[in-house]
């Protein structure tokens, strides 16, 4: 009975892949109080389903979606391209470098290069292997899967000849002959059974491939087994005057992980170039540039969704795939959840307002009705002491979201110059009220600022003002050149916005003449003492950012609202977090407990769904197990376990009803016939597998040597 | 012994002479064979491109006069059988290249196989069959090789098969006067890895068993290898290899070395006179010594404008000084870390030219990391550093207090024994932990420091504060594979159900301080200095 007795459940513990990621669950060190420790009781609140509205038609919104989603997917893959491209064109200028070198110093002909010798060369300096490291700048390889994968393309259209390998291919177990296995299944097409560099170096001669590099691009080498990867860098070398190979090394940390692999034979061997992607932050501005604020094409998130989804990406993940998820599936959730969403689609299609007018859907019935429930529509209406007109509203809503979009980019190009990130501007500017920003002129004052700047240090802190605050400040801090460049960058920003554009025109052509006449000024002056040709330069230069930065003010105090007071933002922006968040997040272990607790709602057998709560035999045995777990502290004496597990099993129902409560005597269950039928054996069968499944699903910890008849919970609090 | 040698040598050198007359033809022979279907001959098993005479040889190996003339002694003249010959020095010491050059001297066939490149025996015996038998791998044959061959006994076999029937052709061919003789000669090269191919050692009995096991006397065997022959755990029963040793180049060998094939001479024997010495020093290797000079000879000739020009005493004396602060740099880097070639030109650039600045760039870490993950990295670093049993100590609400009690009493002790007990753990390394103590340590940790979702949430107090916070313990686990993916932290291979793997931090204590700078947390307060 006791855990040692045990065959069977040992042996398929050990036989468990050790690639399984640990599974348990672990106290929580401070939070809980030691109070519920003798007893913890699961109590189970499922949270109300807001089964929402129904539906005006099946398909709109799922085609919505579709639409909305294809737009979105389609513009982050070009802006995430458009990144790579400058890094990957270095590459390809130093790849074709490095392959004139090495073809420079030698070019061997067929039967010499198929030869197994080493071509000894006169120069002392030993063959090097060009190598590029492409640092990625981000602990988390998710975002750079594709990437490997683009730069392969990238190559190849540009002549080369690529394979791409992942650090699987250099496990322990298939060592160097996994890789070049891979490697030569990648270069010749075909599968070879003993793989061998002299396949690939009669194979590059055959097939006359003389004036094409080979490309080898290892994905992650921190993750790669060392002594493999060291193997193979030490038999490319041997080949490299052969068979002309570049490696390209993607690194996710710095480059002294590639110290802490490579030994040093092989180190010297590599001739080192080094590449930067751009860092997770850049990305993350570009693709919130392109998705949420320049297209402008109807969905976005709103103030809670966007601090929640910052705080995620600076604290925990820190990746763009996860925000892309996060955007994916908000995007689904907001095109369900609210009936009027297939406006999106008339948005997103830039049909305007007659295209509004003129769609039927807009008019049908329950449209209006729901759209006469949002509260920010009848304000508007009172607003404007109109009956309700929610086609008018929608115009009102596209342009009042495009204006404040090129706003926030405006700002965000005087943020850029003392890297402010967008996501950061983004943030703030979806929070800002109006008082707030009355408030946050421009003579800010100093020790304000100060502490915005301090605020700013301390990472992932979201200061009221802060950042907005600092661009404004800024503005006043830029040299005339600078100033111009802005105001160019501004122009082009808001061409179409009539109301903006103009303005920036004005301010445009004035400081070009004001430049004009400094210049003229100065030209004259610059014989004068250099005392006052300072200070008249200083005087001028900040009234121009004067009229700059009040310019800026001027429009934000005209044109920015907060997102509450815009007329049908519902449709617009999605802001629940929490759905999203369970969603995103979800919470694994904590479903596995309730599930188990609650099997019957899964299996929906007939004799457990009638009476819940109570243990009957026929219930699943690990469910049984883990509710009688429920009543043992951190350590469960197996004996007692299994004992009140036997008594479970074996009375009929009926009686467990009655029998449960007060502990049943050994004599009345020796007397039920029900025992006779189940042995022993059977049960001790039964419970030992219930506790092998609570192990793997790591709720359980098998008896260690000190204490070999107890078990230990690991997994608590749902 | 001497006398013996030098009408030999004199032999040698007219027949090398003689043979390179025909053989001068090869080079456009051969350019005119580049087609890839034509099927291998014997010839192919002799060294392709011009023959060179032992003069050139002995020239062309600066250092290795006395190696090459005992192992052309030991090759002997055509057609004489020869006894295993087992080469061994250091690395980078010459070895293969002189042991080839003198087959292009001697121009007989042999067969080469490094063990770099034949990773495993099998692959070793398929491509030493390949060569022998005059196959070639190529697409038409499926990239197949001649005979399948994975057991010795079989390679046994069909080795001395194959070698008959070459050596018959040869014999053959000598009656047509053909000058390559019947000797076949087989080099292994790397032969110190086909230790670690199988515990056993039976490949490496096998390979120098193969003189006996084979009988055939017109198979030189030469064994090429980094390590003497001490370190192959010798079986009974068979003809002891003859070591040649090879030793380590002299300060003026390597000088001879590097001053070959030199565009400028003059200028680079001043560069040498400059480098050479310190860093003879370090390394006598001529690989890791030359990839250690071409940065530096970049950076000695940046000032003058021409390359051909000679420089005169006035001009060196400012190359001098102009080079010296890279010289003391790149040579602590050589001494710290062996691997430090790989980046000597960036780093060289980086520290040089960022001093006189404050090192505030260096303070940075260039990758991105999610903050929890950067608190999860220093709880593993501090779970690793710190002895288990002080952590109720440094963690406790008392920490600071405590910590410092403790220390006294520390340095109460004798000396003597706290050294010894640094030694001890500077020799273990990094320790191991478990899960639990990581995820207490890190519980500890971010409610000490800023890191506090709560507080921030009260702040800004819009988001679901369990939300975040019931989050955070699934996040943590996933943080850990990513860490230990990023070689941060390595885990120790025990079955994950047990829940009894151990963690060790591997990631060094800069990198950890970069980390807790950008978090402004308070690294030393926790670290427990012994």
């Amino acid at each position: 009975m006791a855990p040692s007795a045990d065959p069977e459940t040992s042996p398929s513990i050990s036989t468990t892949n050790s690639d399984l990621q640990p599974f348990f669950l672990l106290h929580k060190a401070a939070s809980r109080k030691p109070s519920s420790k003798t007893r913890r009781r699961i109590d189970l609140s499922p949270k109300p389903s807001d089964a929402s509205a129904q539906e005006y038609n099946d398909n709109l919104p799922f085609d919505t979606f579709k639409l909305l989603w294809s737009n979105t997917q389609s513009i982050i893959k070009d802006v995430l391209k458009n990144l790579n491209t400058t890094v990957f064109d270095g590459i390809d200028k130093w790849v074709h470098a490095s392959f004139d070198a090495i073809r420079a110093s030698r070019t061997p002909d067929f039967t010499t290069a198929t030869s197994m010798y080493p071509i000894p060369n006169n120069v002392p300096i030993g063959a090097q292997i060009f190598t590029a490291l492409l640092f990625t700048k981000n602990v988390e390889s998710v975002d750079d899967i594709s990437t490997f994968a683009d730069l392969g393309a990238h190559l190849r259209s540009n002549g080369c000849l690529v394979a791409n390998l992942t650090s699987i291919d250099f496990s322990a177990k298939n060592g160097v002959g996994g890789c070049l296995k891979t490697l030569l299944r990648q270069f010749l097409l075909a599968g070879i059974d003993a793989p061998e560099m002299s396949i690939l170096a009669s194979w590059y001669y055959e097939q006359e491939n003389y004036d094409k590099p080979l490309i080898v691009i290892i994905d992650d080498v921190e993750r790669c087994n060392s002594s493999v990867l060291n193997d193979f860098i030490l038999m490319l070398r041997e080949w490299v005057i052969k068979v002309p190979i570049i490696l390209v090394l993607g690194v996710a940390t710095s480059v002294d992980a590639l110290r802490n692999i490579l030994c040093s034979s092989a180190c010297l061997y590599l001739s080192v170039c080094e590449f930067n992607l751009g860092t997770p932050a850049e990305r993350m501005d570009a693709v919130i540039e392109t998705v949420l604020l320049r297209s402008c094409q109807g969905f976005n998130i709103g103030k809670h969704v966007s601090a929640f989804l910052r705080n995620y990406f600076l604290r925990h993940d820190g990746t763009l795939t996860l925000f892309v998820k996060a955007l994916r599936i908000s995007t689904a959730q907001q095109v369900f959840s609210e009936p009027l969403s297939f406006v999106l689609r008339k948005l997103v299609n830039e049909e305007g307002t007659e295209g509004l007018n003129g769609d039927n859907n807009l008019l049908r019935e329950p449209a209006i009705k729901r759209a006469l429930e949002l509260p920010s529509l009848q304000r508007f209406c009172e607003t404007r002491g109109n009956c309700i007109d929610w086609v008018s509203a929608l115009s009102e809503l596209k342009r009042l979201h495009q204006l404040w979009s090129s706003l926030v980019m405006c700002l965000y190009e005087v943020g850029r110059y003392r890297k402010i990130s967008l996501l950061d501007l983004y943030c703030e500017m979806l929070k800002l009220k109006p008082q707030n920003f009355c408030a946050n002129d421009l003579n800010l004052v100093e020790k304000d600022y100060a502490t915005a700047v301090h605020n700013y240090q301390s990472p992932g802190c979201l200061q009221d003002n802060g950042y907005v605050g600092r661009a404004f400040q800024m503005l006043g801090d830029f040299s005339a050149m600078e100033l111009c460049k802005i105001l160019d960058r501004w122009e082009m920003l808001t061409r179409g916005i009539a109301e903006i554009h103009e303005k920036v025109k004005e301010l445009q052509s004035q400081m070009t003449l004001e430049e004009k006449q400094l210049r003229h000024d100065l030209r004259k002056e610059s014989k004068k003492p250099t005392a006052r040709t300072y200070k008249k330069d200083w005087t001028s230069k900040s009234t121009l950012n004067e009229k700059v930065a009040s310019f800026l003010q001027s429009m934000f105090r005209e044109y920015i609202q907060t997102i509450e007071s815009i007329p049908l933002h519902e449709i617009i922006f999605f802001d629940n977090v929490d759905n999203l968040h369970t969603a995103l997040i979800g919470d694994p272990r904590r479903r596995i407990q309730a599930d188990l607790l609650e099997s019957r709602k899964f299996l929906k057998c007939s004799c457990c769904s009638k009476n819940d709560g109570v243990l009957v035999p026929s219930m699943h045995h690990t469910s049984i197990m883990y509710t009688l777990v429920q009543e043992h502290g951190d350590l469960v004496n197996v004996h007692e376990w299994f004992h009140s597990f036997m008594a479970v099993i074996s009375n009929p129902p009926l009686q467990s009803k009655k029998k449960l409560r007060m502990s049943p005597s050994p004599k009345k269950r020796k007397d039920s016939k029900e025992a006779r039928t189940k042995t022993d054996a059977s049960i001790q069968a039964e419970f030992c597998r219930a506790v092998t499944e609570l192990q793997i699903t790591g709720l359980l910890r098998m008896p260690t040597k000190r204490r070999p008849d107890y078990v230990q919970r690991v997994g608590f609090g749902l | 012994m001497a006398k013996d040698e030098s009408p030999q040598v004199s032999r040698r050198t007219t027949r090398a002479s003689l043979n390179s007359t025909p053989n001068s033809k090869a080079p456009q022979e051969h350019s005119k064979a580049t087609n890839p279907s034509r099927p291998l001959t014997i010839k192919d098993l002799v060294f392709r491109g011009k023959s060179i005479n032992l003069d050139e040889l002995i020239n062309s190996f600066p250092g290795r006069r006395a190696q090459i003339l005992e192992l052309v002694q030991f090759l002997g003249p055509l057609n004489s059988p020869m006894i295993p010959l087992f080469v061994y020095g250091g690395a980078s010491t010459g070895k293969t290249s002189t042991v080839l050059y003198m087959f292009r001297h001697l121009k007989r066939p042999f067969i080469y196989c490094s063990c770099v490149s034949c990773y495993s025996p099998s692959i070793l015996f398929e491509s030493i069959l390949n060569q022998i038998l005059l196959h070639r791998k190529n697409e038409s044959g499926g990239y197949l090789s001649a005979k399948r061959c994975e057991r010795p006994s079989d390679f046994v076999n069909s080795l001395g098969e194959a070698l008959t029937a070459l050596i018959d052709s040869l014999k053959g061919n000598m009656r047509k006067s053909s000058p390559y003789g019947r000797m076949v000669y087989l080099v292994f090269d790397h032969l110190e890895l086909v230790r670690q191919w199988d515990k056993s050692d039976s490949i490496i009995s096998l390979l120098f068993n193969l003189y006996t096991l084979l009988k055939i006397p017109e198979v030189g065997l030469i064994f090429i290898s980094r390590v003497s022959l001490d370190t192959f755990q010798s079986d009974t029963g068979f003809v002891e290899p003859f070591p040649v040793y090879f030793p380590d180049y002299t300060e003026d060998d390597l000088h001879q070395i590097f001053m070959s094939n030199q565009a400028n001479p003059k200028l680079y024997s001043s560069f040498l006179d400059l480098v050479l010495r310190p860093f003879y020093r370090i390394t006598r290797r001529v690989d890791e010594l030359s990839t250690a000079f071409s940065p530096l000879f970049k950076k000695y000739c940046e000032p003058l404008g021409d390359l051909v020009a000679v420089p005169n005493e006035d001009m060196k004396r400012k190359l001098f000084s102009h080079l010296q602060p890279f010289i003391s740099l790149s040579l602590n880097e050589t001494f710290t870390i062996s691997s430090q070639p790989l980046l000597k030109d960036r780093n060289l650039r980086k520290s040089v030219f960022k001093k006189p600045g404050v090192c505030e760039t260096l303070d940075e870490i260039d990758f991105h990391m999610s903050t929890s993950a950067k608190y999860l990295l220093i709880s593993a670093f501090l779970a690793s550093r710190n002895p288990a049993t002080l952590d109720a100590s440094l963690f406790d609400s008392t920490g600071g207090t405590d910590n410092r009690k403790k220390k006294r009493k520390v340095s109460e002790k004798s000396i003597d024994q706290k050294e010894a007990k640094e030694q001890e753990i500077l020799m273990k390394g990094p320790g191991t932990f478990p899960l639990e103590r990581l995820l207490a340590i890190h519980q500890c940790i971010t409610s000490v420091g800023e890191y506090s979702l709560d507080d921030e949430e009260l702040q800004n107090g819009e988001l679901g504060a369990d939300g975040s916070d019931s989050g955070s313990m699934s996040d943590i686990l996933l943080q850990l594979s990513s860490l230990c993916s990023a070689n941060f932290i390595t885990k120790g291979g025990s079955c994950p159900l047990e829940g009894s793997t151990r963690y060790r931090s591997i990631v060094s204590e800069d990198v950890v301080l970069k980390v807790a700078r950008s978090l402004k947390f308070p690294l030393s307060k926790y670290l427990y200095r012994r």
